[in-house]
Order: C-alpha cells, then structure tokens, then sequence
C-alpha cells in the first residue's frame, strides 16, 4: 500500500500543509493573497456564505418536512450508510435517508404520517381545562 | 404536560423558589444565554432546567410586554423562546386566544425586526403539526416547538447556534474556510471523486448540525472551539475518511472473492485479473502530478527546500532547524507555494468548467 500511494500521499502531505497554513494568516493578509490571484474577495467570501446556508436550508428543509408529517428524529441518531445518512423515526420507526451533496431525501418516513404520533401529542390547552 | 415534566424531570411542589438570576449586564457577558417568555409556571420551569442543564443563563418574562423590554435591556441572547400562548401584559386576558396568538407573534416580529440574526423559538404544544399553527406569512421562517421531545428540543437549539454561527462569520474568515477547503480537496486527488471544494465545506457543515460525537457520523460543535476552527478540524477529518473510504473501496479480502464450487473445489478469482497495484500509467501520472508541482518552484529554492521536507513529513520546526531556514523565510516560502499553487488550481478549475 505505500508503494501504491507514495506519490499521492507526497502531494496530499503539500495540500494538508497548506490548508493548515491558512489559518494562520492574518484578515489583512488572506484578503490580499484573494485579490492577487485575481478573484473579488468580497464574491468569494459571499460565495463560502452561501454553501453554508445552503447547507444547513438542506438539512432544515428536511428535519421541517419530517416534522410536519409528525415524525420525532433524534439528531443525534443519524448514521452513514452508502446511500448518505440514515435515521429512523422515534416513535413510528419508519426510516429516512439525507445525501448531504444533492439535497435528496428517500424513505418510507417521506410518504406517510406518523402513525403513532397521537399517542405523544400533549393538549395542553385541553388538560389545563380539567 | 406530565409528559414534558416527566422527559425534563419534573420539581416537586413545594420545592424553594429559584435562586435570583444574575444581573442582566452579567447575562450578555455569558457564553449562552436565553430569554424565556412563558407565563405557565410548570412549563417555565420545564424549559429553565432544560436550559440550565445545556449551559444557558436565562432571563424570563412572564408575558409579552415585559419579554419585549427585556429583550431591549438585555439583548443579544443565543435564543428567545416564545410561548405561543402568552398573554400581552400582567394579568392579561388569559382566556383570549386569538389575542394571545397575535401577542406571541408580534413579540417574535418585532425581535426580529430588532435583531434580525436573534434565534428566536415559538413554542406551541397544543397543536400536533407545524402547519395547523395559526401565523402571519411573515413569521413562518421562525421554528416552532410542537413536541414535548427533548432531542427535538435540543436539535433546534444546537441549529440556532450554528446559524448564529455562520451569520457573524468575517469575510476573512469565509475566505480562510474557502481556501482550506480547497487544499483539502486538492490532496485528495482521485480519491476527491468528483467532488469540490463546496461539497467539502457543505459536508462539514451538515455534520455539525447532526452533531453526532463521532467522526464517522457527525461532529458536535465544542463551544469552547471557535466555530471557525471547529469547520477546519472537520474539513481535516472528512477529507481523511473520503480518502480511507476511497482506498476501501478498491482493496478486498481475498477470502471475501474467493469462490467455493459445488465440489469442493476452491477458486480465486485473483489467478484471472490483474494485480491490484497501480498500473505502470497510473503511476507515472501521480508521479507526473508531483513532478509538475516541484517544477513550478524551479527557481526558489527556499519553496522547493520547504516543498520536499512537507513530501517526507517533516514540520515547520522541523524544516527550520534541519535546512537553517528562519521564520520569516520559512513564512514567505509557504505564502509564495500557497499562491502559485492557489492561482493554478483556480485556472485549471476555470479550463475544467
């Protein structure tokens, strides 16, 4: 395997060096060495704003999707799987799956309502009325 | 009700009063804080041991008026939480709904228009679907809390942080994130498959926001981390596990190939395809790949000095002391490879599009 990957590690070892090196610039500095290569600093930074909003309206999108059709997802269940991640309804078990890259949601938990959900429903408004 | 208390862990009645809170001035200067707008005693107390146990300072109105003022005194908060049946002032008309509906609304408009970073959460448990909750087209973009579930709970108050996060994020630092990911995506080479630079970043990001403890699944936002650094250390560790599943996905146990007949007769697939090793081709373009890169620094010597000792993995304090090379030298050797390199793969993606 060293054999195999010795000229690629040898480059990545240069690529990770230098992701790492730009954290250590100053504000004034990364500004400049965007501006020199030629690029609008003020469009890149926008442009890095957007993949992050993007990013998380994706997940948002889906989390508000599950939870209008009543499903409960932990957070902290999700799980990578080849089809990208993986979780399972809390309460009626019904399964979804999220690739982050495309935004494309599947699963059975997409198609229906959560059957279980009225059994966790708390009416509030109704039991302070008793 | 009960169900909340249960998930929260309820205070027996009868327990002594909270502690007083702290000074407002004291509350801003707190790593998290909340404002909570609740005029029900036992949900007010749910919600404070909920935030309380996640590390919030918390500020409570008991209706909208008050929750508005201090918002005013003491805002920014990490979150405001509303609920969604809060009466306009003390002693207000209780039994009014549609009074009260309009009343949590308008406080949570009105944060907004304040604040428009300002998380802000409406809580609205007595209705079963986000969609049946009665508000304005203007205030939809504000979550709402419908269950009494705790990791539900928990999930928004982690995404409010995050998006909090991203908003104050400097250009510079935008920028920083852009670049290193670019790097990143960079070393990968084959094993990046398409992807970019984008997709990186996305990636480290949607992680965050699953907040799983583990590499592999997600990366929970340590808040004594900068949010910047945290989004490196996760660019750093995606790229690593692409790369690692990318050399998976080539390699096999010869046991998981290995074919048994019917008679007993065992047969290795291997004995009829090639070795597993990279092709002669395939290795003289990765060797082609570094070549070029040292090639490009064929007149600096101080660039190329650093360039092979990052090859054999030596450090900075490494390189420094090993090739006699001073700070300031070392510093400006990195800035010119980082920006001849930077400036080909830019042209390189602009041929690619």
């Amino acid at each position: 395997m060293t054999h195999r990957n010795s000229h690629n590690e040898r480059v990545e070892r240069i690529a990770n060096q230098l992701a790492d090196s730009v954290f250590g610039l100053s504000d004034n500095e990364i500004l400049a060495e965007i501006g020199d290569s030629g690029a609008n600093p003020d469009q890149e930074a926008e442009r890095t704003d957007m993949v992050l909003r993007d990013a998380s309206e994706k997940l948002e999108n889906l989390n508000r999707r599950l939870a209008d059709l009543g499903h409960t997802f932990n957070q902290n269940s999700w799980r990578r799987g080849w089809s990208g991640y993986r979780n399972t309804c809390e309460t009626c078990g019904s399964f979804v799956s999220f690739e982050i890259s495309t935004g494309q949601m599947r699963g059975d938990a997409l198609d229906r309502l959560c059957s279980e959900r009225d059994q966790f429903v708390v009416r509030r408004w109704e039991a302070s009325r008793k | 009700m009960g169900q909340m208390l249960s998930l929260l862990g309820n205070t027996p009645s009868g327990t002594p009063p909270d502690p007083p809170l702290p000074q407002a001035s004291s509350i801003t200067a707190s790593p998290r804080s909340a404002l909570l707008v609740e005029n029900d005693k036992s949900l007010l107390r749910s919600l404070r041991h909920l935030l309380e146990r996640e590390g919030y300072v918390i500020r409570t109105a008991s209706n909208s008026e008050e929750g508005l003022r201090l918002f005013r005194d003491c805002a920014p908060f990490n979150v405001v939480i509303i609920n969604y049946f809060v009466p306009p002032t003390e002693g207000g008309q209780i039994d009014c709904l549609a009074l009260q509906q309009t009343t949590s609304m308008e406080l949570a408009m009105e944060i907004h228009t304040i604040d428009p970073s300002q998380g802000i959460v409406i809580v609205a448990l007595d209705y079963q679907q986000p969609g049946n909750v009665p508000r304005p087209a203007e205030a939809m973009h504000i979550p709402l809390v419908i269950s009494t579930n705790i990791l539900q709970f928990r999930g928004l108050l982690e995404k409010i942080e995050i998006d909090r996060a991203i908003k104050i994020l400097t250009p510079s630092e935008r920028l920083k994130l852009q670049q290193a990911a670019k790097f990143r995506i960079r070393g990968l080479g084959r094993a990046a498959q398409g992807k970019d630079w984008e997709d990186l970043l996305g990636e480290a990001l949607c992680r965050t926001l699953i907040g799983a403890e583990d590499i592999q699944n997600g990366r929970h936002w340590n808040r004594k981390v900068p949010f910047v650094q945290h989004l490196a250390g996760a660019m750093k560790s995606i790229a690593s596990l692409w790369k690692r599943q990318f050399r998976e996905q080539d390699t096999y146990l010869v046991a998981e190939l290995t074919i048994c007949k019917a008679e007993g007769q065992v047969h290795s697939p291997l004995e009829h395809v090639a070795s597993p090793l990279p092709s002669a081709d395939q290795g003289l373009i990765e060797k082609d790949d570094e070549t070029r890169l040292l090639a490009m620094f064929g007149d600096d010597p101080d660039a190329t000095v650093v360039l092979n000792a990052w090859m054999d993995g030596l450090n900075k304090n490494d390189i420094m002391v090993k090739h006699g090379l001073e700070a300031k030298k070392y510093a400006s050797a990195v800035r010119r490879i980082r920006q001849k390199v930077a400036a080909r793969e830019n042209s390189v993606r602009a041929t690619n599009k």
